[in-house]
């Protein structure tokens, strides 16, 4: 039994990254309806700004951490503004393909400095775990977890009590309605983009205590945060959110219990078997086609 | 004389086969191994195209039918010692039922979700060709067993080249017929709009699974064609690169264009090779050639060519090229739309 609320914590956390990372891609797909696939790499380029600050400029581990928000952030903005805004009127499958290309990019840029190694964190807390009754939490977990739940309620209070936020919410309902009732939407899509690549890029910093930091490291991420938005149901906040711990439990408890190869493959076998049973993932709304 | 008329001529494909086998005597075997896979990811492409690019669908599996057929023709050679000429039709249609499987599900999904199932599929089979180490032998690789011809073993690239021009060339041939049939124009329309499409009398579940299969086919003998022409098949070939790879050789070819698999694959098999200097540089200048393929040429490469009149227009409706030839070389104004038009309406 403690050796499964272990697991779960620990599946908790990852699965608290997965959620950032399935956020952002939920955010930017409830924009612009399309899938960024560059997304990994701002995963990525969060890690290594702060890496970075942390290792470069000898900042504290909490102000890399916000360094490499706003620095993610900054990116996604650009990303946005200065790539996509021009050709956001193409089809959404050649908006991918700009950031599959994007992906290819960014990850040839982060190798100039940081292809000799691998890089990593030294962990924000030492040694001692937190221990309640007879469990044993690994304090970087709970970090990672609270830090990520943070993020993730401050961005639902964003949409549910600003202006910007309800401004949000009517571009994805409908983006010309919007933009006919005044709302600047051009700044909504950017603002979508920078919130979108600040979930990711915390994502990464967080994960950098825990992982090994490589030009690389964004595909697998971006597989999980994919896997975790399907299985919420594309499109839905709290369904990313659920979806992204859902699979770091899942995956954490195949990995012990079945087999440690399986971990890769973990995900994606829950997901075939959500589809084949729920089409549009757990939250997904039923799409409803104008003739 | 326009150019697109010249890519019109009936005489164009035996010209263009008989240039390439002249073409291959003059090679060194670096570019006569280029020339292959090139060859190969033409008929890889094909496959994806006609799921994607033609029938609308989501589909990223292409990549594990290649691995699929890949495997198959190397394993076959390799444990059982069968022929080529037996495991190369075997691994097309093997896979074509495994895309006919793939396909069921995809009667009931679209879009991402269609996309993730497709992309789970393609880890699967990735993960499997990684750890099912008593069949694939995992990451050591197969080594692919030369077939011969007569008893002229065909282990060199310039013999393996004619091996694949002729798979490939009647392998887009057949593609050609097929897609200017009545099929070719039911994956446009169910791409184009599933609704009407269903409206119109069109089995819409039926000629989605055709797609998947036939893009599990197309993707199955590239795959067996692949093998040849490396001639040693490893797992990490068919990671989700190679997933990318196949939608960014659609994208840039041009969707719903066959020349556009042609051209796709042409490019974006040639320019890993020649982009030079270091991984980090190799990586961002192929990062921003995609990204400005993409951006001047939204179409494709093939969809800009068709604008500017050197291609020509893709038409799959029977009878349209004889009104055009008749004419003075434009379409008539009652024509119907060609592929580019009815892309342009979306």
């Amino acid at each position: 039994m403690t050796e499964f609320v272990i697991l779960v914590t620990a599946g908790l956390a990852n699965g608290s990254l997965y959620a950032l990372v399935a956020l952002g891609l939920v955010l930017i797909y409830k924009a612009q309806d399309m899938v960024q696939f560059g997304f990994g790499e701002i995963f990525m380029a969060g890690a290594f700004i702060g890496y970075s600050a942390y290792a470069y400029l000898g900042l504290s581990y909490p102000a890399s951490f916000l360094l490499a928000i706003l620095a993610g952030g900054l990116v996604g903005l650009l990303i946005e503004r200065g790539l996509i805004r021009p050709i956001a009127h193409f089809p959404h499958m050649t908006l991918v393909m700009v950031t599959v290309g994007l992906s290819f990019m960014l990850k040839g840029i982060f190798r100039i400095p940081f292809a000799q190694d691998v890089y990593t964190i030294p962990p924000m807390f030492g040694g001692s775990p937190i221990i309640i009754f007879d469990l044993i939490f690994a304090s970087q977990n709970l970090l990672t977890t609270a830090t990520s739940l943070v993020l993730t309620l401050g961005l639902l209070l964003l949409f549910a009590f600003t202006d910007l936020g309800k401004q949000m919410r009517a571009t994805a309902e409908n983006m010309f309605g919007a933009q006919y009732s005044g709302i600047n939407i051009g700044l909504v899509f950017a603002t979508t983009w920078g919130l979108a690549s600040v979930m990711g890029a915390a994502a990464g910093i967080l994960s950098a205590p825990i992982t090994a930091l490589f030009p690389d490291m964004g595909t697998r991420i971006l597989i999980r945060g994919f896997a975790a938005a399907v299985l919420g149901g594309f499109g839905s906040v709290p369904g990313a959110i659920v979806g992204g711990y859902l699979i770091g439990v899942i995956e954490t408890l195949f990995g012990f219990y079945v087999a440690t190869a399986l971990i890769d493959l973990s995900a994606f076998l829950v997901i075939m078997v959500v589809l084949i049973f729920w089409p549009r993932g757990l939250f997904g709304t039923k799409e409803i086609t104008r003739v | 004389m326009e150019i697109h008329r010249l890519f019109a001529n009936r005489l164009f494909t035996p010209a263009l086969f008989v240039a390439l086998c002249l073409v291959s005597t003059a090679t060194n075997p670096y570019l006569q191994y280029l020339l292959n896979l090139i060859l190969v990811y033409v008929v890889v492409a094909v496959g994806q195209m006609i799921v994607l690019g033609f029938a609308g669908q989501f589909a990223f599996a292409n990549a594990a039918f290649m691995g699929i057929g890949a495997y198959t023709v190397a394993l076959l050679g390799s444990h059982f010692g069968i022929s080529y000429w037996v495991s190369l039709p075997a691994a097309g249609v093997l896979c074509a039922v495994v895309g006919c499987i793939v396909g069921l599900p995809a009667l009931r999904l679209r879009r991402v979700y269609l996309g993730l199932m497709t992309m789970g599929f393609a880890e699967l089979c990735y993960w499997l060709f990684l750890h099912w180490r008593d069949v694939t032998l995992g990451t050591d690789g197969v080594k692919v067993a030369a077939p011969t011809f007569f008893g002229i073993r065909l282990d060199t690239d310039d013999a393996a080249f004619f091996v694949i021009v002729i798979v490939t060339f009647a392998m887009v041939l057949l593609a050609k017929a097929i897609l200017a049939s009545r099929y070719g124009r039911a994956f446009i329309a169910i791409r184009e709009n599933e609704l009407v499409a269903r409206c119109n009398g069109i089995n819409v579940p039926l000629y989605k699974t055709l797609a998947f299969t036939l893009s599990g086919f197309y993707a199955g003998i590239g795959g067996g064609l692949f093998a040849l022409a490396v001639r040693f098949v490893a797992p990490d070939t068919f990671n989700l690169l190679q997933v990318v790879l196949h939608f960014a050789i659609v994208m840039v070819g041009g969707v719903g264009t066959l020349s556009g698999a042609l051209l796709g694959a042409l490019f974006l098999t040639m320019l890993p090779e020649v982009l030079r200097g270091t991984q980090a540089a190799q990586e961002m200048m192929y990062g921003v050639l995609l990204i400005g393929v993409i951006v001047f040429m939204p179409k494709g490469v093939a969809g800009y060519l068709i604008e500017r009149r050197i291609l020509p227009p893709e038409v799959l409706v029977h009878g349209w090229r004889e009104e055009v030839r008749e004419g003075d070389g434009t379409p008539r104004a009652d024509a119907k739309p060609s592929t580019a038009e009815l892309q342009k309406g979306r």
